[in-house]
């Protein structure tokens, strides 16, 4: 299993867990599994929406993304493009800082933590974690094949 | 040499772990697509409220008719009162689809909440009580529960400032206070509650379900319901007649608007 794989999998269940905030959020699904009831408090606040949509769609987009560039690096000639490493890089450390300001509005403005976004907080720092892993090594095979 | 096998070996692996993933994935959200929905009691509309009274916001004759039974220090009253609700009027109250009407369940293991309940119904004295009663909800950490009890055993010094920050007359409503006229109508509201059967708070009647607090923890899912209410209306009455929670008032002060 390479990093990417690790990626890819991680990012695939990443899809199914924005899928289920956005499923809530839509009201397609009535409620969330939230041991401490706190979920409906995030995702009914007015930050679960950004330029119309709901957040945890754009993190459905955001997974999507990062599974599909991690699943085209992970076979044939791309497994060895560094234009891939860099895009995992890139969108995974985005998602870092969007994360990252979604937990701080969740604890400083709306006091409420939602647990299903803090597991896709931990997600996204995870997959840039490994993505940044990713583009080291690359880095370091074209130095000692350079 | 060794290393194609031991990469068509990852290979397996990778696809053998997205496939995992993608079955539990969709397992998981084909469960929560189609398990039952939410349990709610059926409950016959036309019960006459006896001489309760709901503070009403809204369109006497909208469509839709909502009653909330909500306890002023119930942190669960709070959290929608403060989270939910502030959509519920600007999307369904204000565009003429709900009639909302708050009655009083006080629960007797909240010390405050009486005093609180008394509070806004003085409040309702000077058409102020859905100002009062946002009021009391936004600050209920000032007044209201704490992990170990209250955070005061003096409610009234807390709710004395309310009332000056939206702007009653003080001196009137503290008048009020003291000589309790309107005792009479929250225990009559928080009767009513019982007579329905609610255990808890805050507990919704909207159309002809009763949905306690875990039934209703957001906007999308309180529209959900008022949207089924709004159909049944649509398609027994033609549009013509309203769905009925709450019986026609029976005279007494006026309700809030």
């Amino acid at each position: 299993m390479t990093r990417r794989n690790i990626i890819a999998v991680l990012s695939l269940a990443g899809v199914f867990l924005a899928t289920y905030l956005s499923l809530y959020k839509l009201g397609i699904i009535g409620s969330l599994a939230c041991g401490t009831g706190q979920c409906e408090v995030v995702q009914t606040s007015q930050w679960a929406t950004l330029v119309g949509a709901p957040v945890a769609l754009w993190g459905v987009g955001f997974y999507l993304a990062m599974f599909a560039a991690s699943v085209a690096g992970s076979f044939g000639h791309l497994t060895e493009s560094r234009a891939i490493s860099v895009a995992l890089v890139v969108m995974s450390g985005w998602g870092v800082l969007f994360s990252g300001w979604l937990t701080y509005v969740e604890v400083v403005k709306i006091e409420a933590i939602c647990r299903w976004c803090v597991a896709s907080a931990i997600l996204v720092l995870a997959l840039f974690v490994l993505s940044i892993g990713e583009m080291k090594k690359d880095s370091r095979e074209s130095r000692v094949e350079g | 040499m060794a290393k194609a096998p031991v990469r068509k070996q990852n290979n397996r692996t990778f696809i053998g772990l997205l496939v995992l993933v993608g079955v539990v994935g969709v397992g998981a959200l084909g469960y929560v697509l189609t398990r039952p929905g939410e349990k709610a009691l059926t409950v016959d509309p036309s019960i006459p409220a006896g001489t309760a009274e709901g503070y009403l916001l809204g369109r006497p004759d909208a469509p839709v008719q909502v009653m909330e039974f909500g306890d002023f220090e119930c942190p669960g009253c709070g959290n929608f009162a403060n989270v939910t609700e502030p959509d519920v009027r600007a999307r369904l109250v204000n565009t003429g689809i709900v009639a909302f009407r708050f009655f009083d369940f006080p629960l007797s293991a909240h010390r405050n909440s009486w005093t609180a309940h008394v509070a806004a119904s003085c409040a309702a004295d000077q058409g102020k009580f859905w100002e009062m009663h946002d009021r009391i909800y936004a600050g209920q950490n000032e007044w209201g529960l704490t992990g170990s009890g209250e955070v005061t055993t003096n409610p009234i010094k807390v709710f004395r400032k309310y009332a000056t920050e939206i702007g009653l007359d003080v001196k009137k409503w503290e008048d009020c206070l003291a000589a309790k006229p309107h005792e009479a109508r929250i225990k009559a509201n928080a009767a009513e509650g019982m007579r329905r059967q609610i255990n808890g708070t805050p507990t919704f009647i909207i159309g002809n379900k009763m949905l306690p607090s875990d039934h209703v923890t957001g906007y999308d899912e309180f529209k959900r319901y008022v949207d089924e209410a709004l159909a049944a209306a649509t398609k027994s009455d033609s549009g013509k007649k309203a769905t009925r929670t709450a019986p026609p008032r029976k005279g007494g002060a006026p309700e809030e608007k």
